[in-house]
């Protein structure tokens, strides 16, 4: 019973020491480790111990991008203002804290992507737990924006922002990793911009009028 | 370019054709990039010379229709060919920069970089919106214990597009200007240097500071006061303030006793830094200065300053003189000095070129040969548009392919323009001081 909290605490540090010793071992080599053994071994962890925690790189990697994720989470709902934002200013600022995070992180994130032929095959599989978490928050910000009317519901359509701001969001990840201005402030606009172009389509506009207008047509001809 | 310059069917009139005409052409631009884009999806080793080729030429087309208008104004202004750097400053950096506003998640996330703290932490309250435009920014109201602050907040990756978006103007130029490409360099260094100052708000709080205390003493002038502890690369903080621009202020029919006031503390501001100081606050746009209730002129805003060398003072307002009192051996020198003419010119270029800036010169030197004047004297406006037509159209100038008049000289005229248009607005009679040694 005494050595419970002790256990759990060494528990909860090992998959901790995993982690960072993964970061560690892609920033020190440039590349993943031989294998899991090897991996195990430099940690001084037993291989069967490993697997407790997780089952191949490609988790671990998976594990440190949900770990991204929640840490901005956890930044933008710190900020005051968050939550009296508009859902376009929410989108905005969740990507401007996402990109501060991803800063902590850079070299061993363009020692993994920054080559484009890999990021293309790999992006995909180690972002796909993150890419559920997003979707479930961007669901919140796609609700508020279309009880703000910021967002207009159209038949079919709608069902696929969530998508659409994802691609925005592997966008954004893609411009930062070609970046090189000073504080990235390319990216700040590259974001800003995109945004503003994503929430103005996905508002109600002209297209609209217009859809309604040939359909009024089409029915009375 | 080689399908030509399409011929020009009309010059557009009205503001709202000329306006229509730069969309049109932001527009065109905005196609030009797409295509580019298109064309590299499948080409990935496309460079960008073809996209600035057929960004020049959209833009080169466009705005040699506009030469009848402002542009030619500026021209002439400035003694030389150096139109360009005017229309590059207005319509492709300012213009290019002030469209959308910042949102205010950036505004934070800016804040945060420099400050570690949310506006709202340091302010006790802090505008969403921005209030007003700047020429590369935008400006917020704050409020702190019971103080108005402006906080001027930077567009980010300005400062780091400035030469990236002189080069891609420069073909268009080159063209439009007739110059050869090492003249119009000439030119260029100095837009780029003034520009990329322009961007580092560290050294506009810097200048603020020595410019408004050394012209502290001068009558009927008010700075703000300039907040380090919330200023940065990128945020600038001061005081904010209250009044009404020029416009707005001659709205309330100003008395004349209240408008020669304020044109004479302008006219006094200008004096004190070019010919004491030897720096000058060199953007006289309206928007940078503010009329309070009690008729005191505001200065804000100095982004934008020329440190004038010696050598061309000297020579500069040498010129303005009201009896020149040199012989021509004298004048030829200070012409030489200022790069009016050159060993390039033939001698008929030369007393061609001596003749015309010498009618310029005097023109423009009006208000100095007198002890006060008349800025609301309109056909002295006049008069200076009509010889800028005339030279401008005139075969010997469109002909030469000399970069006229020294680099210097380029923001002291824009200065001197500014400062007579400003007075004009004013509709006010100053005395026009002049220092001892051009007395």
């Amino acid at each position: 019973m005494e050595t419970a909290p002790a256990k759990k605490t060494t528990k909860k540090d090992q998959r901790k020491l995993i982690l960072e010793g993964f970061k560690n071992h892609v920033l020190e080599h440039g590349t993943e480790p031989a294998s899991i053994f090897k991996f195990a071994q430099s940690l001084k962890l037993k291989e069967a111990d490993f697997y407790t925690y997780f089952t191949s790189f490609k988790s671990i990697k998976s594990a440190i991008w949900t770990a991204i994720f929640e840490d901005t989470l956890a930044d933008l709902h710190s900020q005051e203002v968050f939550a009296g934002y508009s859902a376009r200013e929410k989108f905005l600022g969740f990507l401007f804290t996402w990109i501060e995070e991803l800063k902590k992180s850079r070299s061993y994130l363009l020692v993994l992507y920054g080559d484009k032929g890999r990021a293309f095959r790999e992006l995909p599989t180690d972002t796909k737990e993150f890419k559920k978490a997003f979707l479930e928050f961007s669901e919140e910000i796609l609700a508020e924006g279309k009880e703000s009317e910021e967002i207009a519901s159209r038949p079919y359509v709608t069902e696929k922002y969530g998508e659409a701001l994802w691609l925005q969001v592997m966008f954004v990840f893609g411009f930062w990793v070609d970046d090189k201005s000073p504080r990235f402030e390319k990216t700040d606009a590259a974001v800003e911009k995109s945004v503003n172009l994503a929430f103005d389509l996905m508002g109600k506009s002209a297209l609209d009028t217009f859809l309604d207008f040939a359909k009024f047509l089409y029915q009375n001809k | 370019m080689a399908d030509g310059v399409k011929e020009q069917e009309s010059i557009p009139v009205s503001k709202v054709q000329r306006a229509a005409k730069f969309i049109s052409t932001g527009a065109k631009v905005g196609g030009n990039y797409v295509k580019h884009y298109a064309k590299k999806m499948v080409n990935p080793s496309l460079d960008k010379e073809e996209l600035h080729q057929s960004n020049a030429q959209d833009i080169y087309s466009s705005l040699s229709e506009l030469k009848g208008s402002a542009l030619k104004v500026a021209q002439m202004m400035s003694m030389d060919k150096n139109l360009l750097p005017r229309a590059y400053q207005d319509k492709f950096t300012m213009a290019q920069y002030s469209a959308p506003p910042l949102s205010y998640p950036l505004v934070v996330k800016t804040f945060q970089r420099f400050f570690a703290k949310t506006p709202e932490q340091l302010f006790d309250t802090f505008s969403r919106a921005a209030v007003n435009a700047a020429s590369i920014g935008q400006v917020h109201q704050a409020t702190l214990e019971g103080k108005y602050l402006a906080v001027k907040i930077q567009y980010p990756g300005v400062a780091d597009s400035v030469s990236s978006d002189l080069k891609l103007v420069r073909p268009f130029a080159l063209r439009l200007l007739n110059m050869n490409e090492k003249e119009l360099d000439h030119y260029m260094e100095e837009v780029e240097e003034r520009l990329l100052e322009e961007t580092d708000y560290l050294l506009e709080v810097r200048r603020s500071r020595e410019i408004s205390k050394a012209c502290a003493s001068i009558p009927n002038l008010v700075f703000p006061k300039y907040y380090s502890e919330f200023s940065s690369e990128r945020i600038i903080t001061m005081d904010w303030i209250f009044g009404k621009h020029i416009k707005e202020w001659m709205e309330t029919k100003p008395s004349q006793g209240l408008r020669n006031q304020v044109g004479q503390a302008l006219w006094d501001f200008y004096h004190f830094q070019v010919h004491e100081l030897k720096q000058v606050h060199a953007d006289p746009h309206p928007g940078n200065f503010i009329i309070q209730e009690d008729g005191r002129l505001g200065i804000i805003d100095f982004g934008c300053v020329k440190v004038i060398p010696e050598d061309f003072y000297q020579g500069y307002f040498a010129l303005i003189k009201k009896e020149l009192g040199m012989d021509e051996e004298e004048l030829d020198r200070v012409f030489y000095a200022l790069d009016f003419i050159s060993d390039k010119d033939s001698p008929a270029e030369k007393s061609y070129f001596k003749q015309v800036f010498r009618e310029m010169i005097s023109l423009l030197g009006k208000p100095f040969h007198v002890d006060t004047f008349d800025f609301s004297d309109d056909s002295y406006f006049e008069q200076i548009f009509q010889l800028g037509d005339r030279i401008s159209n005139d075969k010997m100038f469109k002909k030469s392919r000399q970069a006229r008049g020294s680099r210097h000289g380029l923001y002291i005229n824009r200065t001197y323009f500014g400062l007579y248009n400003l007075l004009n607005q004013l509709q006010a009679e100053v005395t026009t001081t002049k220092p001892d040694w051009l007395k």
